[in-house]
């Protein structure tokens, strides 16, 4: 059954025109597909090959090819194997289409890819805000919100006057380096 | 959403209102809210409500360095934080090509299953309350922290260990720390009658669960459902069987499953892996004093390390079900994306809405406990 | 271990037999705090003996928690990689993860298993650590997560250099050492903690953390870039600085510090030199400003000086006596260590930006200062120190008793030299084991054998070479012997036409120094030793030939002790004449590159006014 099933996944991607195929390992496959072919490869993954679980779906933005990157992680039971099946839409007007009617998890990914890039699912029963409520900004996981420049701009850091500090400024010392000057994990470490 | 921005929608008279469970309340598993339309006591319609908790890791994660990133990871599930940090570093691994050493893999199994050991006594215990049963609810978080105590001698930290690094482990078990897990195990397990008696035989609790939030096999696929809740639906799946990672394969389990599919079956699923996991931690005990070698393969100064570009995409098995991370790098020193597919994404969210119709309002956060709903990870 | 048989079991009076739970003694437990776990990690503790300031805690710090802070009691010393400064905590940001721990270079921050500490709103303060070994609140506890080998992130061991075993570089001039490849210069640099101590030893202050970071992501060009900015003598620094900056590193507090000069090295070779020529010319000024400058000497400070002020539009011309430039590193450091084309790649990137270089033109008899004074605005000397100085014990001013710097000028120039089987040097500095090394090598073409034996007053752990350049040195022969006087040079009794030296007569050191720490050596007489060989060479020192300024300008100058007078930006009593390198600062190239950079700036600080009051 398990054999039948993976010569049958074997066939059904070499039948598929325009899509590339690499096995990263025995239970990992790696597929590239075009934005239209996408529904009717998992459509028939699922249908034909027993590709029934919706692990994920997962965004990324490749903001410098002004291209949002799609990847659906779906799982076979039977075969035991993960297809990821990477596809890439315009980032502008980043719109495409809902596979809720093949993948009934895919609602809550699309509501979030929704909320989090700003990719809007046509066909997914619920695009309204889930965890952002009360947020107005514009979809903070894009890669041109800088976060870190929000939060600076909106809160501040603790303003501390220990006694200590004050000791050894009398003395002519004091603070020498702030934090956000050599953390290594800002954003522009090497831009100088 | 704040309270004061909550507005009472008007209605026209009728049988049929409103009712917000959470974001505090002690039915709900951290800050989360569930709103309920009711008729009576039943409930018409549920609604999740995040964002409680959100913290935006994912986002914070491509702004760190690839090793900084460790001490975000365990926050994004704060009863089960192990499953987080092993999954990433297995992510960061792959992209690097890094060879883990045996040791620290077997370490690696250890701390995952003490973890899923303590994330069910959690569960039971938080279970058990929403059915007005207090005591089990003061014996799991008392014997967690048995766990706990573990978990800080390993790791330094009791909740957040931030123990697993790429490459391995940071730290080498202290010694005699074999000895205390193994009679740690054992009192465990001979604390299991106690928790049979007041709990998973008693009469009362059988007789709230039966029958609560049930799901069919099919649905639960269909749905997206993993973990001990698809298992608790009679199909005998399990991350760490079958689709190995770390030295799962060399180790001896059974998957327990359950057939009725609701929440009581889902209890029993967990009860009786804890008795695995018991057993797979007293093999990871007996194993380890004869693998030698290090802890960690050689690493790059954390200041200097770029991970190679490329993708990956890694699951292990949580105590909640399937966790996976989609790791991108772009070849620098920071990710570029990383995603976490947390099991309660589905079954916190889709799952308890859909299984919430038609149930009593007193079961709702029965129905919540008993599918293990952890809110951090919907919320990141 | 047990499952249960729920089915079987259930029943409603199975939650009473937890009615026995009566019958036991209640949990208790003590208001105290619990003591924490031996790996705890808790509030941080610091050693300020050991801490140094480099603040690698605070970069790697992922929430931004850690403020350095100076204090000024603390010891700071550039030279050994020791700051004044030490982290303190803002524990509203502190997540314990104890990365700082595992990343500090010294080893002084641990977390401790201290772990209560909690305060009113109006002492938030509190929350503001300076940690030192006392612990937050001052009562101390013992150490929790420290620094361990499992957990420690500092790559502590410098990757392979490859270098010709002795047998295969003892009989020729070949390079030693082999220059990192691609790959071990990525995992080199990748050490690198950017602490930037290595930049606050530097004499010329260069930017060695960021070229490090620069090969670490393999922009070579940029690294070069980085480079020049501060050194134009970046292939001979690359490979024979005396590396001060890798004496401060602070990775080198408990391992091998980054190879620093190892890594320029690498830098400039792996990149293309036409491209080198075009990075260094960057920045060159696009007028001229009608100045000129003359330099006496083609060395490194004189060179360095010229690369400043063309690139800020002088006119520049340079008097070198010999026939070609790099003072005293092409004359004065044999080939194994430096080779040749090396300088040559060095001033031909000086000479593109179109300084003249006037070869075999002696100041002082060829043109005169008097000249120079005349027709230039400003005039550096640059003359080194050539004068190898003597022993002055009997026999030390015969004419088969050599000076080091005439020896190994000598022997860079290619002239014949020759050397008997068996030699000895007196001198215990670099430039006696450059001497032995050299000898060594043409001994061993020429017989085949190498006898060469170096004595000096120093005993070993107060040796003044380096101790790789001693370790290598024996590994090829050299016969080192400490603590040495020299007495007198032996010659063989008369029946020759010429003189011939038969040796040297020491005695045993007790002491070089008198009380007062003046130049005193005191002998054991008793301990007489007679070292055999037919060549003696004095490398004890060398003092500048200032006989070249002549009679009149001697005059004009101030001296102090025989050295010319100068300002702390190299300026003499003469109002166009400055002075820099060796001859002024004592031997050492890239103490002479810096030089160079200062009276530089010095002098186009005052030609500028000179030009805007006119």
């Amino acid at each position: 059954m398990t054999k039948d099933l993976s010569t049958w996944l074997d066939t059904l991607l070499d039948e598929l025109q325009g899509i590339e195929v690499r096995r990263k390992s025995s239970r990992r496959i790696r597929v590239d597909v075009q934005p239209d072919a996408l529904p009717a490869l998992l459509e028939l993954l699922r249908g034909r090959a027993s590709y029934v679980h919706l692990s994920a779906i997962s965004c990324v933005d490749w903001i410098e090819e002004n291209e949002f990157e799609l990847v659906y992680h779906v799982w076979s039971y039977e075969i035991g194997s993960l297809v990821s099946a990477h596809t890439r839409i315009a980032r502008d007007p980043g719109v495409y289409i809902s596979v809720y009617d093949i993948y009934t998890p895919a609602a809550f990914f699309e509501r979030d890819i929704h909320e989090m890039f700003g990719v809007f699912f046509e066909g997914s029963p619920d695009m309204s805000k889930f965890i952002l409520t009360e947020w107005d900004g514009p979809p903070p996981m894009r890669k041109d919100f800088d976060s870190e420049a929000w939060v600076n701009a909106h809160f501040d850091f603790q303003d501390y006057q220990p006694d200590w500090l004050k000791e050894i400024e009398a003395k002519g010392g004091g603070v020498a380096v702030r934090p956000d000057e050599q953390r290594f994990s800002r954003r522009d470490v090497d831009a100088s | 959403m704040r309270p004061e921005n909550y507005e009472a929608q008007r209605q026209p008279p009728s049988h049929e209102y409103e009712l917000n469970i959470g974001p505090n309340h002690p039915g709900i598993e951290g800050n989360y809210a569930f709103k309920l339309r009711l008729h009576g006591d039943r409930v018409l319609e549920g609604k999740a409500d995040a964002g409680y908790l959100h913290r935006g890791f994912e986002k914070l994660m491509e702004g760190r360095l690839w090793i900084q990133n460790l001490a975000i990871t365990p926050r994004i599930c704060v009863p089960d934080p192990v499953p987080m940090e092993v999954s990433y570093c297995l992510a960061v691994e792959e992209l690097c090509g890094l060879e883990i050493p045996e040791r620290a893999q077997w370490l690696r199994v250890l701390q995952l299953e003490l973890s899923r050991i303590a994330a069910h006594l959690f569960t039971f215990g938080g279970h058990a309350a929403t059915t007005g049963m207090y005591s089990p609810m003061f014996w799991g978080i008392a014997d967690r922290d048995l766990v706990l105590d573990l978990f800080e001698e390993l790791t330094g930290g009791r909740v957040y260990h931030i123990y697993n690094i790429p490459g391995g482990v940071r730290r080498d078990a202290p010694d005699g720390f074999l000895d205390r897990v193994r009679s740690t195990l054992d009192y465990l397990d001979s604390r299991l009658p106690d928790y049979d008696n007041l709990l998973f035989t008693n009469q009362v609790f059988v007789h709230r669960a039966k029958g609560v939030g049930t799901m069919s096999r099919e649905q639960a696929l269909e749905w997206g459902v993993t973990g001990p809740n698809l298992r608790a639906t009679g199909l005998e799946f399990d991350v760490r069987r079958d689709d190995p990672y770390l030295v799962y394969d060399d180790l001896d389990f059974d998957i327990p499953t359950e057939e009725a599919g609701d929440a009581w079956a889902r209890t029993l699923v967990r009860r009786k892996e804890l008795v695995q996991s018991i057993r797979i931690a007293r093999q990871v005990i007996a194993a380890l004093p004869s693998i030698a070698g290090p802890i960690r393969c050689p690493i790059p100064n954390p200041l200097a390390w770029n991970v190679p570009a490329g993708s990956v995409y890694t699951r292990v098995e949580s105590s909640k079900g399937e966790l996976a991370w989609y790791v991108v790098s772009n070849g620098g020193e920071r990710p570029y994306r990383t995603h976490v597919r947390g099991p309660s994404q589905m079954h916190a969210v889709q799952v308890l809405e859909k299984l919430s119709v038609g149930c009593r309002l007193e079961d709702v956060a029965q129905t919540m406990f008993s599918l293990d709903a952890c809110p951090p990870e919907v919320d990141r | 271990m047990r499952d249960i048989d729920y089915k079987d079991k259930g029943g409603i009076l199975n939650p009473l037999k937890s009615l026995s739970f009566f019958g036991r003694s209640s949990v208790t437990v003590p208001l105290e705090p619990r003591a924490a776990s031996a790996n705890y990690r808790g509030f941080h503790l610091n050693d300020w003996e050991a801490c140094i300031g480099c603040s690698t805690c605070q970069k790697v710090c992922d929430n931004a928690a850690i403020t350095m802070v100076s204090i000024p009691d603390l010891p700071q010393d550039p030279a050994k990689g020791i700051r004044n400064l030490r982290p303190a905590i803002d524990y509203g940001r502190c997540c314990w993860c104890a990365l700082c721990v595992d990343l500090c270079p010294t080893g002084s921050i641990s977390l401790s298993r201290e772990y209560v500490h909690t305060c009113l709103d109006s002492e938030l303060d509190s929350y503001f650590v300076l940690p030192d070994s006392n612990g937050i609140h001052g009562t101390p506890y013992p150490k929790g997560w420290a620094k361990s080998e499992d957990a420690d992130l500092v790559a502590l061991e410098r990757a392979r250099m490859e270098e010709l075993p002795p047998p295969e570089r003892i009989g020729n001039f070949n390079e030693i050492v082999a220059g990192y490849d691609a790959n071990q210069a990525i995992i080199e640099a990748s050490r690198c903690v950017q602490c930037g101590m290595c930049f606050d030893a530097c004499p010329t202050h260069m930017n060695a953390p960021e070229y490090i970071r620069a090969i670490w992501k393999g922009d070579l060009e940029q690294a070069v870039r980085e480079i020049y900015r501060t050194n134009p003598f970046a292939h001979t620094c690359g490979r024979v600085c005396t590396h001060r900056c890798e004496d401060a590193c602070s990775v080198g507090h408990r391992g091998t510090p980054i190879a620093i000069r190892w890594l320029k090295r690498y830098a400039m070779d792996a990149v293309d030199h036409e491209r080198v020529k075009r990075i260094a010319a960057e920045g060159k000024a696009r007028f001229l400003s009608g100045k000129r400058v003359a330099v006496v000497g083609a060395g490194p400070a004189g060179l360095t000086a010229a690369f400043d002020l063309i690139k800020q539009g002088y006119e520049v011309t340079v008097f070198e006596a010999r026939p070609k430039a790099g003072g005293m590193v092409r004359y004065g450091i044999p080939d194994y260590r430096l080779p040749q084309d090396r300088i040559d790649r060095d001033v031909d990137v000086i000479a593109s930006l179109g300084v003249k270089i006037r070869y075999g033109t002696q100041v002082g008899t060829d043109i005169t200062m008097a000249e120079l004074e005349r027709d230039y605005d400003a005039v550096i000397l640059t003359i080194g120190l050539w004068m190898g100085r003597s022993t002055r014990i009997p026999g030390s001013d015969h004419p088969r008793v050599k000076r080091a710097v005439t020896l190994l000028r000598d022997v860079a120039e290619k002239v014949k030299v020759s050397v008997p089987a068996s030699a000895i040097v007196i001198g215990g500095g670099n430039v006696a084991m450059d001497v032995a090394r050299t000898i060594a090598r043409l001994q061993k073409q020429t017989y085949g054998q190498v006898k060469v034996t170096v004595t000096a007053l120093e005993d070993l752990e107060h040796f003044l070479a380096d101790p790789e350049e001693i370790k290598e040195a024996r590994e090829e022969g050299v016969e080192i012997l400490p603590a040495r006087g020299p007495q007198e040079i032996l010659f063989k009794p008369r029946k020759y036409e010429v003189d011939k030296i038969h040796g040297l007569r020491t005695w045993r050191v007790l002491s070089i120094f008198d009380a007062q720490g003046r130049f005193a050596p005191r002998h054991d007489e008793a301990d007489e030793q007679i070292h055999e060989g037919e060549m003696v060479v004095e490398a004890i020192g060398q003092a500048a030939e200032v006989e070249v300024l002549g009679e009149e300008l001697t005059e004009r100058l101030d001296w102090n002790r025989g050295r010319l007078e100068i300002d702390d930006q190299g300026r003499t009593n003469l109002s166009w004449l400055w002075a820099a390198g060796d001859m002024v600062r004592g031997p050492d190239v890239v103490s002479a590159v810096a030089d160079g950079h200062r009276v530089a700036l010095s002098i186009n600080g005052v030609l500028s006014i000179r030009e805007d009051a006119a």
